[in-house]
């Protein structure tokens, strides 16, 4: 209480200091007086009785100054006399001012940008209630879908949890017929939004009497997000009741969902969400009942007193008969076993769940620590400046000492400089990084797949920027604050002594060779990760994509029945063949880059290998798919027309990795392939080998690979590769859909140039590529304004050595010679230590590297070469304007 | 400083509210020099370090200030206790006699 209402007193001593401050000197004025009277009085002379009281008061200023402390705040006050005197200081310099400032708000701004994404995908919980309550339940601890059958096993055990919901995710198309307008959908089980927590924003949500196989008491139901409803009904207040056309089939708007809900995947947001029991109205073939489609993603909320423990002990004890009820009937026996016995893992899914997350945070850990790299070379640099400035100011730190200053108070002071210029940094920063995050997201989006991610300034962000602000402030700030105020007092006293030699020398060519080190490592990580992303660009695909349309034909909704599609297709196809601009088009099952169909062989005659080393990838093409994508023949023939009738020893082709790997000095043509586990599919036999073409992945390589002839059968869909006479094949999309729609107008039609599957494939290293390269850039940059500014430095201070060494007739080439052997020298050592940090880093991105191996010679000693050139660029300048000292004038000034 | 004990850290404070309570309102220049006869001599006050001190006791609200007129005609400030800083020097007052009892017991004690 006391000491509360001494300092509301204290607080309101800030104000009217001018005022008390006489007061105060009324007072001691009147307090010598006396003293002075009683002297007098008591027979001492006048002049006497002055000095006894004054030294009797003892130091007048000093016990002044412990009053005005003690009368404001002292902290509040001083600092905002050191805040006016530091804009003072910055001012003065506004050259330097710029320079520090734009380097601290690249760096603290990249450093935010960078958190900012981290935050949003990583960090933040969902934005439902209670998020810490909600738990993912995963068939292993590494594999997290689940088949339906599991969830409806676990919907009937409502004593599991507090509430449980299941999603899959899908694409609908809002289109009949022609080009497909997609539409991205959930299906979700009728608890998803209650076990959520969310409220609608118009309507209502979906219940668990909507989720009933084919159609709840409403019929179909679909509710919207926040975006959709805005996008495609312009936020119309009647959109409830409306119908809306999901893959052919009628739904009703029941509902939107609130603006911040996207879901429970992070990075992936929804438009529409329909019950799973609508799933079998939407897709030919329904998978509710298949127990080996892994495609929900299960979610619960825990009791409040329940832990994840005591929910992960309950789900074991059910889980025996859940396995046992839901076995894949399919499985081989060693996989049942493994389903029956691999625990299923209760796990904390406050921040929901990211394929988005999964693939990009070692990217970003990366970076993360890249563009901390950066900050710190950035303090690094001007803790350099700064010291050189530190000396420069000596003069006034010891003016400061000798008036009785403490040194504490000098050092607070210049660190209180520094704090205000990494915090204006900062404020700069964030108007970087809010502008820079989107940009860096928006790469991540490809053509079909949007990625949503909302990037919010949130307390966790600002309370990053904050700490990172204030610790770069004392990084750059400390060393040059020790150094100024290590000034004596009596320094201001003697005349400014001109000094040959400054002993600056050590910690400033420490920091040269952090800085210098540092950037190289991030030079040879730039080199690294754009020499990732040009070996995948580079990467032989075994086609040339540019050419090439893949258009995805569905007759999911065509009245021709199933077995009569293929030739549907084909008509399809000999349509667009005739259309102008085609070069080229034929029908597959799988097209590159996308999806994959893997069975596992018998062994090869003569060949012992395990199950792992038999996996082979299938598609199954028509007999132009070769010539298409220019698939080069090695060996027998292609396949023909004639080929899918073929029931006994089907006729396949295979690439020359599948020759390679099973038939190594054998001949494959004629060879007999036997598929495992399926009984019914008949052997087939070799008849030709082509080149190696990639599958569904650039960086898993070639796999053996299997062609086989299209076989007449129950099919939905198939895909059209087509071959444009340009490479520009985009511009045929209108046409191969009116094509197709003119032989059957239910047709839906998906096209995308296959170039664009191939950058979408490599978006991760091309990031990478980017980002490594723009902050390897900056670092350089940094590096060299740090170098050219010490070596300027160095030189002003040793004018007039080089002036007299010049006089007594050293030549301009030893002048530079002499500065640039220091730099050298200092240079060197970064680069050695350079070395040896990007030798253990580079270990640590293994995982993200393509075609190069983490210690590649070439990219470390590209690195070198441009970091020398940068610093030898950086010292020469400074040194060559020391050769053209001229001596007389330099001699003259001393 | 000097050979003589310097006022210890928080009984000056206390020693300027009893001198206070003991000859009412009294300006900074009076206290100091009761407080070095009361102790006979043999403190050393520095009557700078006196101001600082009466200013927290102020904020503190033990004592109130006052321009006033000094018997000689001076004009000075005279400080006297509050109602809360009478009740300060009571306990205080109790609590160092029981602190220096203590003390003294220990000083006293023959090992």
């Amino acid at each position: 209480m006391r000491r509360w209402r001494a300092w509301f007193a204290r607080v309101l001593g800030l104000a009217g200091g001018p005022r008390r401050d006489r007061d105060l000197q009324s007072e001691v004025e009147s307090h010598l007086q006396l003293h002075i009277d009683e002297l007098v009085r008591t027979g001492t002379p006048l002049g006497e009785a002055r000095r006894i009281a004054h030294l009797k008061f003892g130091a007048l200023e000093a016990a002044k100054e412990e009053y005005r402390d003690r009368r404001g705040v002292p902290g509040i006050e001083t600092t905002i006399r050191d805040l006016r005197h530091g804009l003072r200081v910055w001012a003065r310099s506004p050259g330097f001012t710029a320079v520090a400032l734009a380097s601290l708000a690249l760096g603290i701004g990249a450093n935010t940008a960078i958190f900012s994404i981290v935050n949003s995908l990583v960090l933040r919980p969902l934005p439902v209630r209670d998020p810490g309550q909600l738990v993912q339940v995963q068939r292993t601890a590494a594999t997290r879908s689940l088949s339906n059958p599991i969830w409806e096993a676990l919907r009937a055990r409502p004593d599991l949890f507090a509430r449980a919901a299941a999603w899959g995710t899908t694409t609908f198309n809002m289109a009949d017929g022609g080009e497909a307008r997609p539409v991205s959908g959930l299906w979700v089980s009728g608890s998803f939004f209650e076990t959520f927590g969310v409220r609608p924003r118009l309507g209502r949500l979906l219940t668990e009497t909507d989720d009933r196989r084919g159609g709840g008491a409403d019929g179909p139901v679909a509710v919207l997000s926040y975006g959709f409803w805005q996008r495609q009904f312009g936020g119309a207040q009647d959109v409830v009741g409306r119908p809306l056309r999901l893959s052919g089939v009628p739904f009703t708007v029941v509902g939107v969902a609130p603006p911040e809900f996207f879901g429970g995947e992070v990075g992936r947001s929804f438009d529409v969400a329909v019950p799973l029991g609508a799933e079998p109205l939407t897709r030919p073939r329904s998978m509710l009942d298949m127990r080996s489609g892994w495609w929900l993603t299960v979610f619960a909320r825990l009791e409040p007193d329940q832990t994840i423990d005591r929910a992960s002990q309950a789900l074991r004890e059910i889980q025996p008969s859940l396995r046992a009820a839901t076995m894949p009937p399919d499985y081989r026996p060693s996989d049942q076993a493994k389903y029956l016995t691999a625990p299923m893992v209760v796990r904390a899914a406050s921040t929901g769940v990211s394929g988005l997350r999964s693939a990009y945070q070692e990217p970003l850990a990366i970076v993360m620590v890249v563009v901390g790299v950066v900050l710190l070379i950035a303090c690094v640099n001007l803790a350099n400046l700064l010291l050189a400035r530190a000396d420069g100011r000596r003069h006034e730190m010891s003016v400061r000492l000798a008036l009785g200053a403490s040194r504490a108070r000098l050092i607070r002071q210049m660190c209180l400089e520094s704090l205000l210029l990494s915090t204006a940094g900062a404020a700069l920063g964030l108007i970087f990084a809010a502008w820079s995050s989107g940009l860096v997201v928006g790469q991540l989006s490809t053509a079909t797949t949007v990625v949503q991610l909302p990037l919010t300034l949130d307390w966790r962000v600002l309370a990053f920027t904050s700490v990172v602000s204030m610790l770069s402030g004392l990084v750059f700030g400390l060393a040059p604050a020790w150094r100024a105020t290590r000034a004596e007092a009596n320094d201001a006293l003697k005349a400014q002594g001109r000094s040959v030699a400054g002993g600056r020398g050590t910690l400033g060519g420490l920091l040269v060779v952090a800085q210098v080190s540092l950037s190289l490592v991030l030079v040879i990580g730039a080199g690294l990760f754009v020499r990732t992303f040009t070996s995948l660009a580079d990467l032989s695909l075994g086609f040339n994509p540019r050419p090439l349309l893949i258009v995805d034909l569905n007759a999911a909704k065509s009245p021709t029945p199933a077995e009569a599609r293929l030739a549907l297709f084909e008509r399809v196809r000999d349509r667009v063949r005739s259309l102008p601009g085609v070069a080229g088009a034929e029908l597959s099952a799988v097209t590159p880059l996308a999806g994959q169909w893997d069975q596992i062989i018998q062994n090869p005659e003569g060949l012992s290998l395990p199950e792992d080393d038999r996996d082979v990838y299938l598609n199954a093409v028509g007999p132009d798919w070769f010539r298409t994508y220019g698939t080069a023949l090695i060996a027998g023939r292609m396949l023909t027309a004639q080929d899918s009738g073929q029931t006994a020893n089907l006729p396949i082709v295979v690439n020359e990795t599948f020759a390679r790997k099973y038939y190594r000095d054998r001949q494959p043509l004629g060879a007999i392939v036997r598929l495992v586990g399926n009984a019914k599919a008949a052997p087939m036999s070799i008849v030709g080998i082509v080149e190696d073409a990639i599958y569904d992945s650039m960086r898993d390589g070639v796999p053996p690979t299997i062609y086989q002839p299209l076989v007449a059968g129950p099919l939905a869909s198939l895909s059209l590769t087509v071959r444009s006479s340009t490479d520009g094949p985009s511009a045929l999309a209108p046409a191969i859909a009116a094509a197709a729609v003119s032989v059957d107008p239910t047709l839906s039609v998906t096209s995308q140039p296959l170039s664009d599957r191939v950058s979408a494939a490599t978006i991760r290293e091309r990031l990478l590529a980017i980002l490594s390269a723009f902050f390897g850039g900056l670092a350089l940059l940094l590096a060299g304004l740090g170098l050219y500014g010490v070596v300027a430095y160095a030189v002003s201070r040793r004018r007039t050595e080089i002036g007299i060494r010049m006089a007594l007739g050293a030549s301009g080439a030893g002048v530079i010679q002499l500065v640039v052997r220091r730099v050298a020298v200092v240079v060197l050592m970064g680069v050695v230590a350079g070395g040896a940090l990007g030798f253990w880093a580079s270990r640590l991105v293994q995982a993200q590297l393509f075609g190069l191996a983490p210690d590649d010679a070439a990219t470390f000693a590209g690195a070198t070469v441009v970091l020398v050139l940068v610093a030898a660029i950086a010292s020469w300048w400074p040194a060559y304007r020391a050769s053209h000292v001229d001596p007389a004038k330099v001699l003259r000034e001393s | 400083m000097g050979s003589k004990p310097e006022v210890q850290q928080g009984t000056l404070a206390l020693m300027v509210l009893k001198t206070l309570e003991a000859l009412g309102p009294l300006h900074g220049y009076g206290i100091a020099r009761r407080i070095e006869q009361t102790s006979g001599d043999r403190l050393v006050l520095n009557y700078g370090t006196l101001y600082p001190a009466l200013l927290k006791l102020e904020q503190e609200g033990d004592i109130a200030s006052e321009w006033g007129v000094s018997e000689n005609n001076r004009r000075a400030k005279y400080y006297r206790l509050t109602r809360s800083g009478h009740q300060r020097v009571k306990r205080e007052a109790r609590e160092w006699e029981e602190t220096t009892a203590i003390l003294a017991r220990f000083l006293g004690e023959k090992a």
